[in-house]
């Protein structure tokens, strides 16, 4: 074991010190930079596991009428390929190197909370062994990575596979928000000083745009999934009928689905907007534009879920709406390539390995636009929709523009991250296998759509063409195999025998270049003055630096405090989850059905125990202000009122339940009662939660450990006891006053 | 009945419309000396005299609940951002009670117009009773103006910093959508006097119907599809004015230390 440890030192893994305790000294970092590793590798490992599972599918797809893999088996390959790329290999990766590079990018120290990011991403191996549990459990999901109803309920798919996939899921989204909550507060509260907003490098810009969307997002996928959860293993009716509605689980699916195609393509956007000026050796073209157009590429992607449900049959209004709002996307994507391609022309272009990479996915990336378009246009869409048209197009995206900005970024990053150059040979073979390979699966795959041959068949006749074109695929499969190989052993090699970086080998101008390689643990002895978007030319070029970016808004220089920022943060990303839940409720509950309904709650008896939840808002706010007063025992006795109010509420709400359980009321009765349980279940869970978090404030006071300059910690349970507060309101309205509306 | 005579007659020449019209002009060219900016009040005039005078009220009259969120699109959003541009650039709105500069005050007029008027009951009374419309329309105007006050203030120290801005505009989009995505959706309908128009005075049910093809629950889902997607586009443009507003602020040399 020690040879691990020295070889990881040779590697710059390690400090001297910690060779003795190495594997503690990675499992329990807290470190931002360590843990953006553990996220890349833990990215790489499953995207061996997804990689090989593609190349059996295109092994058995090779020949006509193939028999290497039965149909269930192949069922369960596409869909751990899809779930595994999507949500242990793409958003893993791009949240590791994330996290490496946002607080160098703004000369932090780490990130806002080192231990929730910890918990992030160990939540990461956690969601991947639950997923890949359920081949223990009896078999894998085999429902496709959208997983439609009803085919991912109980009587069609009744083994475990999906509530694996549903828990995994689950687990990854709970651990994509925290993260992206992370960020969020880091770039507001964690900048270096003069690192104001408008000067942040690109990328960083974009994580902190793109975490906004999946703070928005991924709830509404975590909702889904729970409802699901409770369909299955409750023996509920969300999405199943009678009463149910399938296409219910696809609008939710796919109000995430989209936006979580940006959640990944935007990062992507970011490395493309660091790479390609560093390597023409001019500054981006167009810095504002490229700003601006990923908030209305992130803005966009949340309107127009419906275009990937043309073929449900919405109605000709519905199609007509979201055809043109889906084909606005073109103009912000438009403005990048635009920008990106302006960037290089005249300038010096250094056709270096992450050069290479990011050039190819510009021009892989335009292609995927433009059949994204045909995907926009309702009319052509349903001709091409769930046909290997479709699978090459999101290739193109998935593969072509982010795999290929990962590997760009890997090959920038890297001798950042371990003092070694990965080698430029081996980079250009792993660039130009990848290239050739990537193309030739994919291409024809066009082509293959066209004629006819529909995704997720495990095999088929032997038709005109459809030998061939599928056997030219297969072999790129093996080129793109090839590569991946190249470039772990390259991996692997320069991190022992490497050619030390130097602190900046690519001459490039933003502050993670003005550390030395790898960083040390607080990433910064000294900072260079920031007056503009690139400080080291700023610092190397005195006599020509770049215009400085002026400080104009109050709110670029000040920071706000960290705690509420994240609360807040916390706060929207919960009403997404509460939102769905209420939409959910008011749309099975629109018109009453047989069975129990509002009319078996008691509306003035859970009124009364509203009105202690409503007071305890008043209460918690009364002993914020004691504490800022300096009046602790006021605080404490205030305080105390909160958990009091709170715990009545609870107990309100058992009475309640159990008098529905012994009228014979449960969760399974009607899509009433579901949504009933689900939606006021959910609701206090979460103030148990609160009532925690109160506990454990009022514990610390008591034990005289809270002073007025933790008011911090007091006013961040505060915000989040109010918005407990806020959703009742709502909660209670659909809930006990709409019925009596009627 | 053809569309072409339609488009023709559908005109109402409701006097109370065209007073308000002359009254407001007769107002700006008394208040104010300065009239550099009198293009962007003709535009505020022009589109409120449409939306109130033009076939597009005479459909959201009992006809097309889509109509009629056209009219509220353009009432609440449209005419009053064009009144906010036409005030010359030294006025101050910080006059009446405090309460009106509190973002979080605007943001709720806005947004809170929208949810108000599209309760079944008072969507239905707001097309049956001619002082209930009429107050609809006032609000719709009043409302808008507090909500785009924070935003479009003439004095840029009286609007929010841009990224509050964009905040302010991104969660309005959100309250609207989801309000716009309800009604899209909903099993039921929302404003049912528009299923059943009482007595179809013009005979226009029937070119509605079969000749547009507007279906009572077609047009209930472009009702709700207008609020969700258009609605969020416009929002959409204000946002990206903000955008340009924050990266122009004086990127070149400045004078500041730092």
């Amino acid at each position: 074991m020690n040879e691990i440890a020295t070889v990881l030192g040779r590697a710059g893994l390690l400090t001297t010190e910690q060779r003795e305790h190495w594997k503690m000294a990675w499992l329990s970092t807290v470190d931002h930079k360590r843990i953006g590793i553990l996220y890349m590798v833990t990215a790489l490992f499953f995207f061996v596991i997804g990689g090989v599972e593609a190349m059996f599918m295109r092994v058995q797809l090779a020949v006509p009428n193939n028999t290497l893999i039965p149909p269930d088996t192949y069922n369960m390959l596409f869909t751990m390929h899809g779930t595994t790329m999507i949500f242990l290999v793409a958003m893993p990766a791009l949240f590791g190197l994330a996290n490496y590079i946002v607080p160098l990018q703004i000369g932090a120290r780490d990130m806002a909370f080192p231990r929730l990011n910890a918990f992030g991403f160990w939540l990461v191996p956690l969601g991947g062994i639950l997923l890949h549990f359920s081949f223990l459990a009896g078999g894998g999901p085999a429902v496709g990575w959208f997983a439609y109803a009803p085919l991912n309920e109980t009587p069609y798919s009744s083994q475990l596979g999906v509530d694996y996939w549903a828990l995994a899921l689950l687990v990854l989204g709970i651990g994509s928000v925290s993260v992206s909550i992370n960020f969020i507060v880091t770039v507001l509260t964690q900048r270096a000083p003069h690192m104001t907003l408008r000067r942040l490098p690109l990328f960083s810009w974009m994580i902190f745009i793109n975490s906004f969307l999946v703070i928005l997002a991924l709830p509404v996928l975590n909702a889904g999934l729970v409802m699901l959860l409770i369909d299955r293993r409750l023996d509920t009716h969300f999405f199943l009928q009678p009463g149910g509605s399938a296409i219910m689980w696809q609008n939710i699916f796919w109000a995430f689905g989209h936006p979580e195609v940006y959640i990944v393509a935007i990062p992507a956007f970011g490395i493309l907007s660091e790479v390609i000026p560093v390597f023409s050796r001019k500054p981006i073209f167009g810095y504002e534009f490229v700003a601006g157009s990923t908030v209305a590429i992130a803005f966009l992607s949340l309107l127009v879920w419906a275009h990937h449900m043309f073929t449900v049959g919405l109605g000709h209004a519905v199609d007509l709406f979201f055809v043109a709002s889906s084909l606005l996307i073109a103009i912000p994507t438009g403005v990048k390539v635009l920008a990106w391609s302006a960037t290089m022309v005249g300038g010096r272009i250094r056709l270096n390995t992450p050069m290479l990479f990011c050039v190819a996915a510009l021009v892989q990336f335009l292609f995927a636009g433009l059949t994204g378009i045909s995907h926009a246009v309702a009319a052509l869409d349903w001709q091409t929709k769930n046909s290997y048209y479709l699978v090459a197009h999101f290739h193109f995206v998935f593969v072509g523009l982010i795999v290929f900005a990962i590997l760009g970024a890997l090959h920038y990053w890297f001798p950042k991250m371990s003092g070694r150059m990965l080698s430029e040979r081996l980079g250009k073979w792993t660039f130009w296998l990848m290239l050739i390979g990537f193309n030739l699966t994919f291409i024809i795959q066009h082509f293959l759509g066209l004629a006819g041959m529909p995704r997720r068949i495990y095999t088929y006749p032997d038709l005109p063409g459809w030998g061939w074109m599928n056997m030219v695929s297969t072999s790129g499969a093996f080129f793109m195999a090839a590569a991946a190989l190249v470039f772990v052993w390259n991996l692997a090699a320069s991190l022992l025998h490497g050619k030390p970086a130097g602190d900046n080998p690519w001459n490039a101008w933003t502050l993670e270049w003005a550390t030395t390689s790898p960083p040390p643990h607080e990433n910064f002895h000294e900072l260079p003055p920031i007056r503009s978007r690139r400080p080291l030319w700023d610092d190397s070029n005195p006599d020509r630096p770049d215009p400085i970016v002026g400080t104009k808004w109050q709110a670029e220089t000040t920071s706000p405090e960290k705690n509420k920022t994240a609360v807040i943060t916390f706060i929207i990303s919960e009403s997404g989850f509460f939102g769905v839940l209420i939409l959910a409720y008011l749309f099975y509950n629109a018109t009453p059905q047989p069975g129990p309904g509002a009319h078996n709650l008691n509306l003035l008896k859970t009124g009364m125990f509203s009105l202690c939840l409503f007071a305890s808002s008043f209460t918690i706010w009364r002993s914020e202000a004691s504490l800022q007063r300096g009046k602790p025992r006021a605080m404490v006795g205030w305080l105390a009122a909160t958990i009091l109010l709170g715990g009545i509420f609870i107990i309100g709400q058992g009475l309640e339940y159990r008098g529905l359980f012994q009228s014979g009321v449960g969760v399974s009765s009607n899509l009433f009662a579901t949504t009933f349980f689900t939606l006021t279940g959910f609701h206090g869970l979460h103030v148990c939660v609160g009532l925690i978090a109160l506990l454990i404030v009022l514990g610390l006071a008591l034990a005289g450990d809270f002073k007025q300059r933790h008011s911090h910690a007091l006013k961040a349970v505060g915000l989040y006891w109010h918005f407990v507060d806020a959703v009742w309101v709502l909660v209670f309205s659909a809930v006990y006053l709409l019925p009596h509306l009627r | 009945m053809t569309t072409a005579q339609f488009i023709l007659s559908g005109w109402t020449w409701n006097p109370v419309v065209l007073l308000t019209g002359a009254c407001a002009l007769v107002i700006y060219l008394a208040a104010f000396r300065d009239r550099r900016r009198i293009g962007w009040f003709t535009a505020a005039l022009a589109v409120f005299l449409l939306t109130l005078l033009s076939p597009l009220n005479t459909l959201a009259d009992g006809y097309l609940f889509s109509a009629h969120m056209a009219q509220h699109i353009l009432l609440l959003l449209i005419v009053p951002a064009l009144l906010l541009f036409s005030l010359p650039r030294t006025i101050s709105l910080a006059v009446g009670p405090r309460v009106f500069s509190y973002p979080l005050f605007g943001w709720l007029a806005g947004t809170g117009a929208m949810w108000f008027w599209h309760a079944p009951a008072m969507c239905n009374a707001a097309v049956a009773s001619r002082p209930v419309h009429a107050l609809q329309t006032v609000s719709l105007v009043v409302l808008g103006s507090l909500f785009w006050r924070q935003i479009l203030a003439p004095r840029d120290e009286e609007r929010l910093s841009p990224p509050r801005a964009i905040f302010y505009l991104f969660s309005a989009c959100v309250a609207c959508s989801v309000l716009g995505i309800i009604i899209t959706f909903s099993p039921v309908t929302v404003c049912s006097i528009y299923t059943m128009p009482m007595t179809d005075r013009l005979g226009l049910l029937h070119i509605i119907r079969t000749g547009w093809g507007f279906s009572p629950e077609r047009d209930q889902q472009i009702g709700g599809l207008l609020m969700w997607v258009p609605m969020c586009l416009i929002y959409l443009t204000a946002i990206l004015a903000q955008l340009a507003r924050w990266f122009a602020q004086e990127t070149g040399p400045a004078t500041e230390s730092i």
